[in-house]
């Protein structure tokens, strides 16, 4: 197995007085989809928040590319290309979608590509090609997810997390985005997905965690995780 | 009677555009970081007497006092956001008000001890753009002065949606996380963002006292007057506090040939509690940079 291009060992952290995760090690693999699974309140986007460094992490480390990033900054680790698409879209909703997408490409690193970024979110959502004027605030919530996506793409991503990406979804557009993802994976992206429907999910993803009450609770490769009876218990319905 | 009406108006246009300058340096800080800027009225201050300096000592043109005023007016800015502001951002509202009311007290305070409080004026005339009506004269001055305030505006408008810098700004102001996600160092752009307030209030102060005399105290009556249009134009919208501010000069102007001069407070705050119950999103009621 090749070099973890993001690993974060031992993650201790939460907020103010409340600990959340007692010690969390993942290992994110080059050209791999890493899927984090858990139940709501298991502490999923506090590790994400804790690995992008939009909150502190208390004790363990974090490592990007082989580097100690535990006490960068989030914009300094976006502007290496550890970039995050967070829960609840996070989007400027007073700004154009258009300049979303250039907020998105705001790094030294991604600003040369921008064209040719550009052009390539808008081939996956024409829908936002034609929008592009209008205020990211009057989209509807599938809309706000794919300009979400499309503006994490637009950071020339080294890493890409997503967290959530289908919650208050339709089937139809889930299906469309995990479509768009699977292109991704093919050209190479390295990609680590949040998700809540674990059945497209882990049919796309190579690895996975199990995260419960801010512990691992299992990982391994996504089809035995799948099969995994706990969690086709728990997280699956079955 | 009609004519003294059209020169109150237009004198009132005039100077509104100057509260609505001095308007946005408030509604910019509020918008971006969530903070009322009790040192706004002794930043105008500042200005004022700025200039006083810049052209009995230096000599300077008045109006070309402006670009140092605004320069200097912004690395200060950035100084006492680093110092003062910087640590309470984020805590309760009531902290931020008690630390930019301290600087407010320090500049008024060091201001007294330098300059008194008495009135001070600086000599500026330009008579060749006065514009004379059925015997009342509108000074060129406040063209001038009116003219240079739409242009600052014009210029931080440009910059706001037509800059990289302006446009991490709105992001910053829309939403401070997911900026920062973007890889934008938002702590600077928070400080920026003060210095350019800053600098908007005291170029405002400069024109002001172009027009009027001022003392180390006036800055509070152009302060709440900053509060009245930013509440008109909706708070933390540029756009409507230039547009603000001339409604309230044209208030002024047209009430001023009938009431004493000492009612104008009471109507403006009469005018701003019926807005504020009415149309708590601003008159214009669009919203710029909140989330
Ligand atoms: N901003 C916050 N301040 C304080 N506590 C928080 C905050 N965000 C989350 N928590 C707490 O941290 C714990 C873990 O929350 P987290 O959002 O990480 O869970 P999650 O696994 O992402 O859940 P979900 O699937 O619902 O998104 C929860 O108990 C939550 O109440
Ligand atoms: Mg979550």
């Amino acid at each position: 197995m090749s070099e973890a291009l993001l690993e974060l060992e031992d993650v201790v952290s939460g907020y103010d007085e409340l600990q959340v995760l007692w010690g969390v090690s993942v290992a994110v693999m080059p050209k791999r989809l890493t899927t984090l699974v858990g139940a709501n309140g298991a502490g999923k986007t506090t590790l994400l928040r804790a690995a992008l460094g939009s909150i502190r992490v208390w004790s363990g480390r974090v490592r990007f590319e082989g580097e100690d990033v535990t006490r960068l900054s989030a914009y300094q680790k976006a502007a290496r290309g550890l970039v995050l698409v967070p829960e609840g879209r996070q989007l400027f909703n007073d700004m154009t979608v258009e300049e979303n997408l250039e907020l998105g490409a705001y790094t030294a690193r991604a600003r040369p590509d921008y064209a040719a970024n550009l052009e390539r979110v808008f081939t996956y959502f024409p829908r936002l090609k034609e929008r592009r004027k209008q205020k990211a605030g009057t989209f509807s919530g599938g809309e706000q997810q794919m300009l979400a996506v499309a503006r994490g793409l637009m950071a020339s991503p080294k890493v890409l997390i997503i967290d959530e990406l289908s919650l208050g979804l339709s089937p139809l557009l889930t299906q469309q985005l995990f479509g768009t993802l699977a292109d991704l994976k093919n050209d190479g992206l390295t990609l680590v997905l949040v998700e809540q429907n674990l059945h497209l999910a882990l049919a796309l993803s190579d690895y996975a965690y199990v995260l419960a009450e801010g512990r691992l609770h299992s990982e391994g490769p996504s089809r035995e995780v799948a099969n995994d009876p706990d969690v086709r218990k728990a997280y699956m319905g079955m | 009677m009609i004519f003294d009406l059209t020169a109150s108006v237009i004198n009132g246009v005039l100077v509104g555009a100057i509260y609505g300058l001095a308007a946005i340096g408030l509604t910019l800080i509020f918008g971006v970081m969530n903070v009322i800027n009790l040192m706004h009225g002794a930043t105008i201050a500042l200005g004022m007497f700025s200039l006083y300096l810049l052209t009995t000592a230096v000599g300077l043109n008045p109006y070309l006092a402006i670009v140092p005023v605004l320069l200097g007016g912004f690395v200060f800015g950035v100084l006492v956001y680093w110092i003062a502001v910087h640590r309470v951002i984020g805590s309760s509202d009531l902290m931020t008000l008690l630390a930019t009311f301290a600087v407010n007290m320090i500049i008024i305070g060091v201001g007294t001890a330098v300059w008194t409080t008495s009135p001070y004026n600086v000599d500026v005339s330009v008579p060749q753009l006065a514009i004379s009506m059925h015997g009342y004269t509108i000074p060129g001055t406040q063209i001038v002065a009116a003219v240079l305030a739409v242009i600052l505006a014009t210029l931080l408008y440009g910059l706001l949606y037509h800059t990289r810098l302006g446009k991490a700004i709105r992001a910053v102001a829309n939403n401070r996380a997911a900026a920062e996600l973007m890889g934008i160092n938002t702590r600077w752009v928070l400080a920026i963002s003060f210095g350019i307030g800053i600098a908007v209030a005291a170029g405002a102060g400069v024109l002001i006292a172009t027009l009027f005399p001022f003392t180390i105290l006036s800055g509070a009556n152009y302060e709440l007057k900053s509060f009245v249009v930013v509440v008109l134009g909706g708070l933390g919208d540029p756009a409507g506090a230039m547009l603000g501010g001339i409604v309230l000069g044209l208030i002024e102007g047209v009430t001023a040939p009938f009431v004493n001069v000492s009612w104008t407070p009471v109507i403006e705050f009469t005018l701003f509690v019926i807005i504020l119950v009415l149309f708590p999103a601003g008159l214009l009621a669009f919203k710029w940079g909140r989330k």
